[in-house]
């Protein structure tokens, strides 16, 4: 009786202490998985904004013949180009990225007033290919905020602080869009 | 006593059942995790490596399968028909035909769509067909042809309607889908020719070994995995502990 109840005691203590250990490791793991994911999104984010960036002087060599009335669009988007370039965290990254995006708008709803631009192929190709950029763009964004929001919340939720606070992990940034770039692109002809 | 070494027996398989769950329950606790962690893709921005996205299901050109059951376009169909056969005292099901087939096809969500190739995942979708046939129930036509030409029969020597069951999961077009998996290089498409981003891609189960596609939302799939989950860690752990109890017993330990 004493060591078949004993052995039942045993294996239940073993089932127990096993659960526990597996679902911390679980968290651990999952903590490392996400960390891992901000990271690879944040990579994801800068091999798009390095295309983009590849892009911006074909754009102004194929629109500079057609505006030249447009010089401080251009010149911003040159500014903005050098700014990026030069950006080495993600804050900085991130506002020479709203910075290049407000001008790129302007610049294709300027674009509007010059009917030769528009049937020019070289530049509704690279129109084109740099809104898709920015379209992924956008969504690689989003998908940045979520896993680092995933994060944060994971990083502050019971029971999985305990882990995070043994880690040291600290929450991670977003990655925030300007006001600016939010608005509408005012146009005045 | 020929009853009491049935129940050890049962026991020691239950035991086992029970440590298979036990492990199992690890494995969805770490899939539950993977999911609720993993922010949803949208196609035209998929990157390399794990991914989940949602979509709607768009066959390849050409290529569609037919379920074999029931005679349905389709992706993706897996069947299974089983007899009721006795021996003695005991009647079980015993499978009789079984099979899986597949082919690539797109995902598309209001972003683009995505190659999918669904060899290897775990598919994870609730039957559409389930027929049992019986002496006073026949087979249905679309049924009794499969079984023809499989030269299979559910007719016994009398001539009266064998006791089947029959049971079929497809993945049809229009299909809302939930895919985790690995976004590759498609094969199928020429390096430095796409388009887009998405056409360069290809969602497969890679060296992650993570691949599930459900039909059901991602909310549902977590509520299954808890489920599971549960039912892994505690069902599995209980199993053990009352088997254990019933050989302890029969080893008069107790």
């Amino acid at each position: 009786m004493a060591l078949g109840l004993a052995i039942i005691i045993l294996v239940v203590v073993i089932l127990v202490v096993v659960g526990i250990l597996g679902y911390f490791i679980g968290i651990y793991n999952g903590l490392v998985r996400l960390r891992n994911n901000i990271k690879k999104s944040w990579g994801n984010i800068d091999v798009l904004l390095k295309q983009r960036t590849d892009e911006l002087p074909k754009l102004i060599a194929s629109v500079k013949g057609y505006m030249k009335h447009e010089k401080g669009v251009l010149t911003e988007i040159t500014n903005a180009r050098s700014a990026i370039m030069k950006a080495k965290t993600m804050p900085e990254k991130a506002a020479a990225d709203s910075q290049i995006s407000a001008a790129l708008k302007t610049l294709f709803a300027v674009a509007e007033n010059y009917p030769q631009l528009k049937a020019n192929e070289n530049f509704m190709h690279l129109q084109q290919r740099i809104s898709g950029i920015e379209n992924e763009l956008a969504d690689r964004r989003e998908f940045y905020n979520d896993s680092a929001n995933q994060f944060n919340i994971r990083i502050e939720s019971f029971p999985d602080m305990i882990v995070a606070n043994v880690m040291k992990l600290t929450p991670k940034e977003m990655f925030k869009v300007s006001e600016e770039d939010k608005k509408d692109v005012k146009v005045e002809f | 006593m020929a009853d009491e070494g049935r129940l050890l027996g049962y026991s020691i398989v239950g035991f086992f059942v029970g440590i298979g769950l036990f492990i199992k329950g690890f494995s969805w606790f770490r899939l539950k995790r993977l999911i609720e962690n993993m922010p949803t893709s949208k196609v035209r921005s998929l990157a390399m490596g794990l991914a989940e996205i949602h979509g709607e299901v768009v066959p390849a050109e050409k290529k569609v399968l037919k379920s074999p059951l029931t005679g349905r376009d389709c992706v993706y169909y897996r069947y299974k028909i089983e007899e009721r056969r006795s021996s003695g005292k005991n009647n079980c099901w015993v499978i009789v035909k079984s099979g899986t087939e597949m082919v690539h096809f797109f995902l598309k969500d209001n972003t683009g769509s995505v190659l999918v190739d669904p060899k290897g995942a775990n598919v994870d979708i609730p039957s559409d067909f389930t027929f049992n046939s019986g002496i006073t129930k026949a087979t249905p036509p679309t049924v009794e042809s499969f079984l023809k030409s499989n030269s299979l029969t559910d007719r016994t020597l009398l001539g009266f309607n064998k006791q089947m069951r029959y049971t079929e999961h497809y993945i049809a077009p229009k299909d809302k889908l939930y895919i985790l998996g690995s976004a590759g290089d498609n094969p199928f498409f020429e390096d430095a020719t796409a388009q887009r981003n998405e056409q360069d891609i290809m969602m497969h189960r890679g060296g992650e070994g993570i691949y599930f596609i459900s039909d059901s939302s991602e909310n549902d799939v977590l509520k299954k995995l808890k489920l599971k989950v549960m039912g892994g860690f505690f069902g599995g752990g209980a199993l053990i502990v009352v088997c254990l109890t019933i050989m302890l017993i029969y080893l008069k330990m107790f």
